[in-house]
């Protein structure tokens, strides 16, 4: 070691004063990024695989197209594309519960409940994170769709809408994985989690429009919050701003991720309690 | 400012299986001093540590650091208290430099602050060119040295160190040695301690207290401690076990005291010096010379040995742990 010296008194303040909220939740968030980018490994096969739906329900229900109304110039592309984004949210918010996870297994996690950090705001910043993750996620896959013939009816703002939609959905998973991660501790766990919503992405108009849908399957789909988000993002690429239907989705977003929320503080609550 | 003492007392840990982990412990450790907690594996001493940095909750009892109640006022102990926990806690995807930084950041430092901070601490560590590398990558003395650096990034003026030397090479545990002591003489900072190396306390302790099973056995400075078995021991070496044992029987009858560990018989009686030639005389008579003779101070493994009565396997499994140091488990 060296014998260099350090003296007392140089930061007087420091230890007294914190930091303020925000600034902890951006710190947060940046530890979560940096440390999930060094880990592509993680990050590759879930865009891999929005981007490999994509492309292989274009190919094989393509035809359907004549089917479904209300397409505008878009062919079945426009129709399969918000799965493919909602799946995205699905993957990219269970980055960010793993990235968690990965600190509760390390210990470091508890390092950071021993700084005078906001459980609310290490809560917060690991959910952005995954969020960034993911608008990154829905933004590329919007962008092969591009490249694929996309025409989004409402323009780049629409594209942008489609995008924070799916952030605003991811959000809600997100809380959901992380408090797996948080529950658990465990690596496992928290990768079955990210499981539970996927089902719920077929029980819904997946592949047809909800009213060509009967019996269970639309009373399901009725109850899914996902029907509703890709309802919207369907009617910004392909028809326009059709606020009803936008904000219908915009809302079961809301709700979900709100419950998701509470969720997530209930659960680190749990974790952080002392005994 | 806090008044940078720590008081525990009766303080007890018993968790949800029944087991009573901490059992009644209170003790006082004065501002600037340097407090170790001995004690085998098991004994109590990280548990005991957990509640003194808010970590855990005591079931009975109190305890103050810095004047804070480590229940009541959890947030004040945190911000004056710097830990050092025995499983170090970093991500080894991040970077010293980024894990400092960002510590310092957290506890209120400005960019610039904190990063001239986390420079300094690099340096005092001795982990400078290592600073852009992922922890992931570094040995086991590094990783140690660099947790130690992050509980000292918001000049914290009591630090509790979870046996900070355990699993180090000797080098290694040097350097953490000086720089627990330079801590401590320079920033009159106050360090709890805990440990399992009769050395390690020894070495830096001015007030020791041994634990065994949750309780605390014995108090004192080390030249208390040692000066509580009064005398200087006669260690005799014999070839093995069962001449001990029967030179045991033997010596027991004249000497104030014996103690057995193995195939060494200590011998403690005033005069001891005088003694030796009618004790020599004694064992060759009966046939039981010994294969060495040493003369010794009390240390204070002699008095572990007599508050626990358990030294013997403990050392055959520290050994085996940390060759070449004095140390005790169960």
């Amino acid at each position: 070691m060296a014998t260099q010296t350090t003296t007392a008194g140089n930061y007087p303040d420091m230890a007294r004063k914190g930091t303020a909220f925000y600034t902890q939740i951006i710190l947060v968030t940046w530890q979560n990024l940096v440390t999930i980018f060094r880990r592509p490994a993680a990050l590759i096969p879930p865009i891999a695989i929005s981007l490999f739906f994509l492309v292989i329900y274009n190919s094989t229900l393509g035809e359907a197209a004549s089917f479904i109304p209300s397409l505008g110039s878009n062919s079945y592309l426009g129709f399969i594309l918000p799965l493919s984004i909602v799946s995205a949210s699905l993957s990219g918010a269970g980055i960010a519960a793993q990235n968690l996870v990965r600190n509760i297994e390390s210990g470091y996690f508890d390092k950071l409940l021993l700084t005078p950090i906001k459980r609310s705001a290490l809560l917060t910043g690991t959910i952005l994170s995954g969020a960034v993750i993911l608008g990154l996620q829905a933004a590329l896959v919007l962008g092969v769709a591009v490249l694929m013939g996309l025409r989004i009816e409402t323009g780049f703002l629409g594209g942008l809408a489609v995008v924070a939609m799916a952030v605003l959905l991811g959000l809600g998973f997100a809380g959901f994985t992380m408090s797996a991660a948080l529950g658990s501790g465990n690596a496992a766990v928290t990768q079955s989690a990210s499981f539970v919503f996927f089902p719920l992405t077929f029980l819904a108009p997946t592949f047809v429009p909800l009213e060509l849908l009967s019996g269970w399957l639309r009373i399901a789909a009725q109850l899914n919050p996902i029907t509703y988000v890709l309802q919207a993002m369907r009617a910004i690429i392909n028809v326009g701003w059709v606020w009803p239907e936008i904000m219908t989705g915009v809302l079961a977003c809301v709700l979900l991720g709100a419950a998701m929320y509470l969720l997530t503080l209930w659960a680190l609550r749990r974790r952080t309690k002392r005994n | 400012m806090s008044n940078r003492e720590i008081e525990i007392i009766n303080l007890e840990k018993r968790y949800p299986d029944d087991v009573l982990a901490v059992d009644g412990v209170s003790l006082h450790v004065d501002a600037g001093q340097i407090y170790g907690f001995l004690g085998p594996n098991g004994a109590g001493k990280s548990t005991t540590v957990k509640i003194l940095t808010t970590l855990a909750l005591p079931t009975a009892g109190t305890a103050t650091v810095g004047g804070y109640d480590v229940v009541k006022e959890a947030g004040e102990v945190r911000r004056i208290a710097g830990v050092a926990l025995q499983d170090v806690g970093l991500d080894p995807l991040m970077k010293s430099l980024e894990l400092l930084t960002l510590q310092g950041r957290l506890f209120g430092a400005g960019r610039q602050e904190a990063r001239v901070r986390a420079e300094e601490l690099l340096r005092l560590v001795g982990l400078e060119e290592a600073k852009e590398r992922q922890v992931g990558t570094y040995s086991g003395g590094m990783k140690r040295r660099l947790d130690l650096a992050l509980a000292l990034v918001h000049e914290p003026e009591i630090l509790f160190l979870d046996e900070p030397t355990t699993g180090l090479d000797p080098v290694s545990r040097r350097d953490v040695w000086r720089e627990v002591r330079r801590l401590n003489e320079e920033l009159g900072m106050t360090i709890f301690l805990t440990t399992q190396y009769l050395e390690e306390a020894d070495e830096l302790a001015d007030m020791i207290s041994i634990i065994d099973k949750g309780q605390i056995v014995k108090t004192g400075s080390p030249a208390a401690l040692k000066a509580s078995l009064g005398k200087e021991s006669l260690n005799l070496a014999f070839e093995n076990r069962e001449n001990a044992e029967a030179a045991n029987e033997l010596l027991a009858q004249t000497a104030e005291r014996t103690q057995l560990d193995r195939v060494t018989l200590r011998v403690y009686r005033a005069d001891i010096a005088r003694a030796i030639p009618h004790i020599m005389e004694q064992l060759h008579d009966a046939g039981l010379d010994p294969v060495s003779l040493t003369l010794t101070q009390p240390t204070l493994d002699d008095v572990f040995l007599q508050v626990t009565g358990s030294a013997y396997e403990a050392e055959a499994a520290a050994s085996q742990a940390q060759p070449g140091s004095m140390a005790v488990s169960d």
